[in-house]
């Protein structure tokens, strides 16, 4: 647990690194507030509507095949470190395991799911 | 070369830690300014001027100073190369001297919180990465607490090196999105869920990319990994280390929103992506955190596949372990290699032009992916066939 402490520290000084560099630039920075200068940008001319609108599904579709991929690689780290002795038997158990995704990565494929439009 | 472990009170560990995490900082905001000097002067070149030589500004005030010193530069013969360095100056200054804009529509904490987040992430990475293994020197007996102890080449040597390394890079995306989401305008937010999808998308190809060299090596340790990658690797293992090489390169460009995918940059289409509405420091701390982000990709590059402290790239290394000086583990190698590597970045960015962006994401899923995962096989094959490599 001891060699976790510098990392512990680590991040203390990385928390500290933006809020002192923030802290300085507050003293100098000028502040002038208007109410168009706070005002959303929209290339110089009033806004209209919200920002907060539909966007296309294609981005969730994205995220839902991550979390798929990604837990595909988590479980891939631990067979890839211990692949001498789990031998035969965690090859083949990988093996299955690959098969599964590659076909369920085929199905996502030949519906259209990676073509962007 | 690994010296015996070293009993360490916990107060040591703290000075230690801390005085290695200023190093740290320091070694960053060195390295990233002269990227950013270096990147306008590259890119000046290539595109046939002379790059970065004056600011806008005044006569008089730290303008006109500035201006006048780099006109004398241009006037020494060597120094004329080096004319536009005292511009980041002026670029630093500015940063901290705008005004920061927080929009009366925009989700104030989290909005506020975002850009510090990156700048976080970007930073905390360096805990696991190791520039040289084992002691860089040692402290002598006269230091007040640390006397005696030696100030190791990594923060910390952790067992799930890399995993921490991974783990900890993905918060960055994070911030992007939190940031476009709370700053409530439109182009911000198209730029930011362009952004989150391309980065995402990259991660899977980028840990497979990895995963090669950690199935041959066994291990997920740092320096472990460096050490077997450079020494201990047949040399049928050398076209797989080439070819993940490439594809952890090219992953990474798109990882830090470099320029043959940078999307959320898009300026023709979405003004500056993700943090349109951003400006001053906090505008500051995302440019800062690209760079950083820049800096960790070419650190693990150069680490499992040049070589990192080891002179030969890709596990010839071995070959040249018993030649005196250029057999030994040296920090300079990894600096000198993360350096061309991040000339590489700038060199790409003048000579390939953007991508679209179906192409962008059709690359990561249709190509990347099912290449990587024949690579893990490979490098599968390769260590179930090597009976000499190392079980670590």
């Amino acid at each position: 647990m001891r060699s976790y402490v510098p990392v512990l520290l680590l991040i203390l000084v990385a928390i500290a690194l933006p809020v002192v560099i923030w802290g300085i630039s507050r003293i100098v920075r000028p502040h002038i507030p208007s109410a168009s200068k706070y005002s959303t940008y929209e290339c110089g001319i009033k806004t209209t509507l919200e920002a907060r609108e539909k966007f296309s599904v294609r981005y969730y579709l994205v995220a839902v095949m991550f979390l798929v991929f990604d837990v595909e690689t988590v479980f891939l780290m631990p067979w890839a470190i211990q692949m001498k002795e789990l031998a035969i038997f965690g090859l083949i158990e990988m093996g299955i395991f690959l098969f599964l995704l590659l076909f369920g990565y085929g199905y996502i494929w030949s519906k259209g799911a990676l073509t962007w439009e | 070369m690994n010296a015996a472990p070293v009993t360490m009170t916990l107060l040591q560990t703290c000075v230690m830690a801390v005085l290695q995490a200023i190093c740290v900082v320091l070694f960053v905001f060195i390295i990233v300014p002269l990227t950013i000097y270096a990147e306008r002067k590259v890119l000046g070149f290539a595109q046939d001027r002379l790059g970065a030589t004056r600011i806008a500004g005044h006569r008089v005030g730290l303008t006109g100073w500035l201006n006048r010193g780099m006109w004398r530069m241009g006037k020494v013969p060597f120094l004329s190369y080096w004319r536009g360095l005292p511009m980041l100056v002026g670029d630093i200054a500015k940063l901290f001297l705008k005004e920061d804009i927080v929009p009366t529509k925009a989700d104030r904490a989290i909005f506020l919180v975002a850009p510090a987040l990156s700048l976080i992430a970007s930073v905390v990475v360096f805990a696991a990465v190791s520039f040289y293994p084992g002691a860089l020197f040692t402290f002598p007996k006269i230091v007040p607490i640390i006397g005696g102890l030696p100030f190791n080449g990594c923060i910390t040597d952790m067992n799930v090196g890399l995993l921490f390394i991974l783990g900890i890079a993905s918060v960055g995306v994070y911030g992007i999105v939190l940031g476009a989401w709370a700053s409530n305008s439109k182009y911000p937010l198209l730029g930011g869920l362009r952004s989150g999808a391309q980065i995402v998308s990259y991660e899977v190809p980028l840990t497979l990319s990895l995963l090669a060299p950690v199935v041959l090596t066994g291990t997920l340790n740092f320096n472990k990994m460096t050490l077997a990658l450079a020494t201990e690797m047949p040399l049928y293992a050398v076209p797989i280390l080439f070819v993940s090489f490439f594809v952890y390169f090219t992953c990474g460009f798109a990882e830090t929103n470099r320029m043959p995918f940078d999307m959320p940059e898009a300026e023709n289409e979405l003004v500056a992506g993700f943090h349109t509405e951003y400006s001053g420091m906090r505008f500051g701390f995302f440019y800062l955190a690209e760079y950083i982000n820049m800096v960790v990709v070419t650190a693990i590059a150069s680490a499992f596949f040049l070589g990192g402290p080891y002179l030969a790239p890709f596990g010839l290394h071995r070959y040249i372990m018993h030649v005196p000086f250029l057999g030994a583990p040296n920090g300079l190698w990894f600096v000198a290699k993360m350096i061309l590597l991040l000339f590489t970045f700038i060199w790409v960015r003048g000579t390939i032009p953007r991508y679209r962006y179906d192409q962008v994401m059709a690359v990561a899923w249709k190509y990347l992916i099912p290449f990587t995962l024949i690579l893990v096989l490979l490098a599968a094959m390769v260590r179930y066939a090597a009976p000499a490599l190392p079980v670590a």
